[in-house]
């Protein structure tokens, strides 16, 4: 009996000790070898001008990329030797739109996608979000945590450039669009959330101006561009939200006289009163301090 | 029981060592009050606070955003509650009961002098302090603050807790302008309380750690002669009060 009781815990302990050696280890699909070569961290190509390329690939990358099990040459097609330049921002979208047409045919029509289309290297293209290094090897799949795409990381994906103000200034954005949005709402229920998707049900970004899709603000197609389209797009979740619903929203300003005049006075309002009731409170309990201090806590 | 509010006093509140100052409605309006208060701030401070690592500890404490949302909103209706108990009861007091209106919590100019009179004697331009009444002018501050602060704080809650709802009546603005009188609130009286009110009756000396009185009701002849003394002295008399 207590042989076989041994030989039980010692199945366990070799099976625990199996899943925890391969937990975690996806390995990509190599199915030439690229990887015995391409896994070469100092692996470069040495152009005839003297440029060098690194032709490293991280297989740390592609073990947790989305496209782990599908081969190399399915991207780099079947004699990837021969393929003399390496992508730009417009092949590199359009090998993803080889595949995923719907949603390349999308991003040509919203504003980053015509403007790559007019040669601008600023604007985002699909790893640009899907990827946290912007690198088609590290495109991660959108529901995984850790995906610039998931629902509680798109503010961080965004501000990657929205929060840039010199940038977005040269494209007359002046609104400081994240820290606005992280103060909102939306934002502070999104950031003080769990990962857990069922908490996600809050809007970012995209969920008003659109993904894949997206129109510039003043853009009539645009989901936020005017009170009407705006309060279509808060009733998508705010059921029966009207007009005067979307008014509500500042528009990722700070209130000012100029704007929204009555939040701007509020807020004026309010700081004053808290500061000057916070300050008598202080000062008060702090002349008491003193004064039963210096009599030793007697009265 | 009964318990001391107006003039002329029934003697019966004065007992052996004690004398009666709250009733048993007071004692429980002032536990939800305080509990509700805390729990209001616990759950909405981190809010306000959202970019500090400790809100978003603080908030998986209490089992994610969702929970702490959720415990808010019925924390707020029953403190909501309690105000309207507290009206209903000094209602009844005065209307069914026939007993006179607590005039005692008006304030008046006589709290301004005793406010300079205890700058005086903080600041050592003066040995007295001030002879308060039945109550000083921190209670009545405590007191009347309720009255600004929660129509304030309830009113810009419940439009931020319904904004769809709102919106078809109110325009859209109120709800931006909610935001800031909520948040400003609650600091404003988190700040007061943590302060004023846990100085003057945990720290202050003869109060250390706690004056119990708005828990058993009572408060000791001794602390009534010092904190209360004009009260006293109509209830118990001068002459027994000097000993």
């Amino acid at each position: 009996m207590r042989k076989w009781l041994l030989i039980l815990a010692g199945g366990f302990l070799v099976a625990a000790l199996f899943s925890v050696l391969i937990f975690g280890r996806t390995n990509a699909l190599d199915q030439n070898r690229c990887l015995s070569c391409h896994g070469d961290p100092n692996l470069v190509r040495i152009n005839r001008d003297g440029t060098k390329i690194s032709l490293y690939v991280k297989e740390e990358f592609l073990n947790t990329s989305s496209h782990r099990f599908i081969d190399c040459t399915t991207c780099h097609d079947s004699d990837p030797h021969k393929v003399i330049t390496p992508l730009d921002k417009v092949s590199l979208a359009e090998k993803c739109g080889s595949c995923h047409k719907y949603q390349y045919e999308l991003h040509r029509q919203s504003i980053h996608g015509e403007q790559l289309a007019l040669g601008n290297p600023d604007v985002a293209t699909c790893v640009d979000c899907h990827s946290p290094t912007s690198n088609p090897h590290n495109v991660i799949r959108v529901l995984e945590y850790n995906a610039p795409t998931y629902k509680k990381n798109i503010a961080q994906t965004c501000a990657k450039c929205h929060s840039n103000e010199e940038l977005m200034a040269s494209y007359g954005i002046v609104e400081k669009v994240y820290d606005s949005y992280m103060r909102s709402f939306h934002g502070k229920a999104i950031q003080l959330g769990t990962y857990e998707i069922s908490q996600l049900d809050k809007a970012t970004c995209i969920n008003c101006h659109g993904t894949h899709d997206i129109k510039r603000v003043d853009d009539p197609n645009s989901p936020v561009a005017g009170a009407e389209n705006l309060a279509k797009t808060c009733e998508q979740c705010h059921e029966g939200a009207g007009v005067e619903f979307a008014k509500g929203f500042l528009g990722h300003k700070e209130a000012s006289p100029k704007n929204s005049a009555v939040v701007f006075f509020t807020e004026k309002f309010f700081f004053a009163l808290t500061a000057s009731v916070v300050s008598f409170a202080v000062v008060i309990v702090g002349m008491a301090g003193i004064r039963w201090g210096s009599n030793r806590w007697k009265e | 029981m009964e318990r001391v509010e107006t003039v002329p006093v029934s003697k019966s509140v004065v007992l052996e060592k004690d004398i009666v100052r709250f009733d048993k409605h007071q004692i429980i309006q002032h536990i939800v009050l305080f509990v509700t208060f805390i729990v209001l701030a616990l759950t909405g401070l981190p809010l306000k606070f959202h970019d500090w690592s400790v809100s978003q500890w603080w908030i998986d404490v209490w089992g994610g955003i969702e929970t702490t949302r959720a415990i808010h909103r019925i924390a707020a209706y029953i403190m909501i509650a309690d105000c309207i108990y507290h009206l209903f009861y000094i209602g009844f007091n005065t209307i069914a009961l026939k007993r006179s209106f607590p005039t005692k919590m008006i304030p008046s100019p006589g709290d301004f002098k005793n406010l300079f009179q205890e700058i005086k004697y903080f600041l050592g331009f003066s040995k007295e302090r001030p002879k308060f009444d039945r109550f000083n002018w921190r209670e009545k501050f405590d007191y009347w603050a309720i009255f600004w602060g929660l129509p304030v704080i309830g009113i810009s809650g419940f439009i931020m807790a319904y904004p769809v709802f709102v919106t078809k009546f109110l325009p859209g603005w109120i709800v931006p302008a909610a935001i800031i009188a909520h948040g400003d609130e609650a600091i404003l009286a988190v700040s007061w309380i943590l302060i004023v009110h846990f100085f003057f009756n945990h720290l202050s000396p003869g109060n250390f750690p706690l004056n119990k009185s708005i828990f058993t009701g009572k408060l000791s002849k001794e602390r009534y002669r010092k904190d209360h003394p004009l009260e006293y002295e109509r209830l118990v008399g001068t002459e027994e009060g000097k000993e």
